[in-house]
């Protein structure tokens, strides 16, 4: 199954609320938090309302998936990146080898949380920042 | 909830972690076991700024987990009001002490030097913070979200400013971007323990014990919160949209209280404020609702160089900084509140002590000796900024005063009819009448914020009601507040947090409560507190309104000195009721 393209669409309209954060650990992961989150909004501090939302990018050949020395994170099929959770050796190459910081760390599981491009975070953004769309060209960044 | 409380000693450095389930089994969390846990580990006799004396926050079941409940409750002995100190604030402070696993932060003692506390799950470490002493509250958050933020996790970053250090009974402890423990000097209570800052962060996420449940209320919660009109006010005008309104009805206070309408109103409207200042909302974590309006303030310091700050606005602050003092230009409301903020003064306590000041300088109780050659008047806000530069220079006892609140400075120098505070505390903006006045004088924080007096006083303009049932309402919101307060959600939404939602969200979390029991904590949290005040030797007889206040015209006339007695009585047989 190819999945959608989850983009960042009004960045300048976020609020920082980390409602998508939640969602994304509420819905997918069935944890109270944010902290299973793939995704992730980022505040600048001094610059007061400054946010930065990293999502995955989806990319035609996923650096976290090459960093990953043991084959635990691959390119999934259909776009994305999937997890075989039993090979993963907590090394954390993949999070650092993706450079916009979207590729989430699982604290207390030590694993990564590679995003499933569902569109639970963007059912719960109160403000449009982020869209889910059948085609890349149809969600652009602005 | 495990009822997980870290207590740090400043003194030794250490802390540790006691789980104390049966505590918040009883009194749910927040602002009720915060309340407990000031009975256990404070002493109401105590002096305020003593190293024993502790500061304890408290978050509640829903906080981080369903929307809005975004707030922390600071409990303290007040070094303004020397009762009953309670503050609360948003930001990301509820989310961090949650992913901590922490429910209730207990401190007590005090450092060698001054320092500050980073707690990262159930750690926590004492770090020096000479380096940074003196240093704004927005700079500390620059250099220790730099200094702690390495790790790329979410931190929260609690912090007192100069005014803190100074130990000004006025000095409020910011958190994050722009939200405070505004009220009643929590900042000089950190202060006197040599704690400059907290940074708070955490690893934990919960599984969900009914995830379907949970799923179904958050999402009404979430309906209510985005798409009803419950909290719509709170995003687009903010609490800004009550300037005109309350200054239609006689209810925004004008040049220290002198009146309710003020002829500058229109100008410093929330209307005026979005059109030409605000730039951005923003929110606490996990409200989507976004009710931070953050405004531009961009100065010529040079000719063809400019500064550019942004700074927060809200209702209470365009009161305290503007119709108080006669200023009808937001540029001037947005200075002042930038170099408040900066010092990490409460903006309410400040602006009504600036007010005194002008008003004691305009009938001669104070001189161009006492203020060192400034002239105060209303509407001079270039005086204003003086006066501000020198409190935070302390450059005089005049000036070193003013930063101890009117109270302080009325009983020192004269005016004390004109110093407008109840209980030492000055109140928010309210000039609605004598429901509001009760708020001030019996609520247990003398806080706006503890009932919905102003609210009832504005509602008597449309549908006049019996005193008894005026006095009834109010102190059924006063005890309706202690469940939200000790949930802790942000009571902008109250509107969204009924008792029906309340018991399904509970429900959904498998802790065991009913309305009944509810009802029953809300109660007892009430008469705790008051308890709690009486020991600290707040006593309901000596209530004392300022002279001024009933010779003013309010939203509902003036205040009748035997009708605020009787209500006062009523107030107190009703919370016992």
């Amino acid at each position: 199954m190819t999945v959608k393209y989850l983009r960042v669409v009004n960045r300048d309209q976020c609020i920082g609320c980390f409602s998508c954060m939640y969602a994304c650990s509420r819905m997918v992961h069935n944890a109270a938090g944010s902290g299973k989150a793939a995704l992730r909004v980022k505040a600048y501090t001094g610059v007061e309302g400054a946010f930065s939302i990293r999502v995955c990018a989806r990319c035609e050949e996923p650096d976290c998936a090459a960093a990953c020395p043991t084959g635990a994170l691959t390119k999934a099929p259909g776009g994305g990146v999937r997890l075989k959770k039993e090979l993963c050796i907590s090394c954390m190459a993949c999070v650092k080898a993706c450079a916009i910081g979207a590729l989430q760390w699982d604290e207390e599981e030590k694993r990564p949380l590679p995003c499933i491009h569902c569109g639970q975070c963007v059912k719960y953004c109160p403000n449009n920042v982020l869209a889910l769309c059948e085609k890349e060209e149809e969600c652009e960044p602005r | 909830m495990n009822g997980a409380i870290l207590h740090v000693d400043m003194t030794t450095g250490t802390h540790r972690m006691i789980d104390d389930p049966e505590l918040f089994g009883e009194f749910l969390g927040g602002t009720a076991v915060a309340t407990e846990l000031l009975f256990r580990h404070g002493d109401p006799k105590g002096d305020p700024l003593a190293p024993e004396s502790p500061v304890i926050f408290a978050i509640g079941p829903f906080s981080s987990l369903f929307p809005v409940a975004t707030k922390t409750v600071a409990m303290f002995k007040s070094p303004l009001s020397g009762e009953l100190g309670e503050s609360h604030a948003g930001g990301r402070m509820a989310m961090s002490l949650h992913e901590a696993g922490i429910e209730a932060l207990v401190i007590t003692g005090r450092a060698e030097k001054l320092s500050y506390l980073v707690i990262e799950n159930d750690s926590a470490e004492l770090k020096s913070a000479s380096t940074f002493r003196g240093q704004s509250a927005a700079a500390t958050e620059r250099i220790l979200r730099e200094a702690e933020g390495k790790s790329g996790r979410k931190v929260s970053i609690l912090r007192i400013g100069p005014a803190g250090e100074r130990l000004s009974p006025m000095a409020c402890a910011t958190v994050d971007g722009s939200r405070h423990f505004g009220r009643l000097g929590l900042g000089a209570v950190l202060g006197s323990k040599n704690l400059k800052a907290i940074v708070i962060s955490g690893t934990r996420t919960l599984p969900l014990a009914c995830p379907k449940e949970f799923k179904a209320v958050y999402d009404i919660l979430y309906d209510r919160v985005v798409k009803s009109k419950e909290m719509k006010k709170y995003h687009d005008l903010g609490t800004p949209a009550n300037v005109r309104p309350l200054s239609l009805i006689r209810g925004l206070p004008t040049r220290n209280f002198s009146q309710g309408n003020f002829e500058g109103a229109e100008a410093i409207s929330g209307e005026r404020f979005a059109k030409d200042f605000l730039v951005q909302h923003t929110a606490c974590a996990h409200c989507q609702c976004g009710c931070i309006h953050m405004a531009e303030l961009r100065e010529e310091f040079a000719p063809y160089h400019y500064s550019t700050n942004r700074v927060s606005y809200d209702y209470e602050l365009i009161y305290a900084m503007g119709s108080m003092l006669s200023l009808s230009s937001p540029e001037d409301i947005l200075k002042l509140l930038l170099f408040t903020e900066k010092q990490g003064w409460d903006a309410i306590s400040l602006g009504c002590t600036l007010a005194w000041a002008t008003e004691s300088f305009l009938h001669g109780v104070l001189s161009l000796d006492d203020t060192g050659g400034v002239s105060l008047s209303f509407g001079d806000c270039g005086a204003y900024l003086e006066v501000l530069e020198r409190m935070a220079k302390g450059e005089s006892e005049f000036y070193r005063d003013l930063e101890m609140g009117c109270a302080f400075c009325a009983k020192k120098r004269g005016g004390l009819e004109w110093a407008i505070q109840y209980g030492g505390v000055e109140p928010g903006g309210y000039m609605t009448g004598e429901n509001f006045a009760v708020t001030c004088l019996l609520g247990v924080r003398h806080s706006h914020l503890d009932d919905n007096g102003y609210s009832i006083d504005q509602n008597l303009l449309n549908a006049p009601k019996p005193l008894e049932e005026q006095v009834r309402a109010q102190v059924k919101e006063a005890r309706w507040r202690m469940v939200l307060n000790s949930l802790v959600i942000c009571l902008f939404a109250r509107g969204v947090y009924d008792e029906e939602i309340i018991l399904q969200g509970l429900d959904a979390l498998g802790a065991k409560w009913d309305a009944g029991k509810l009802r029953e904590l809300a109660a007892k949290a009430l008469l705790r507190k008051h308890e709690w005040k009486r020991l600290c030797g707040f006593d309901p007889a000596a209530l004392v309104v300022p002279e001024k206040m009933y010779t003013v015209q309010t939203s509902t006339g003036m205040i009748d000195r035997e009708s605020l007695q009787q209500r006062i009585h009523l107030y107190l047989e009703e919370i016992r009721r």
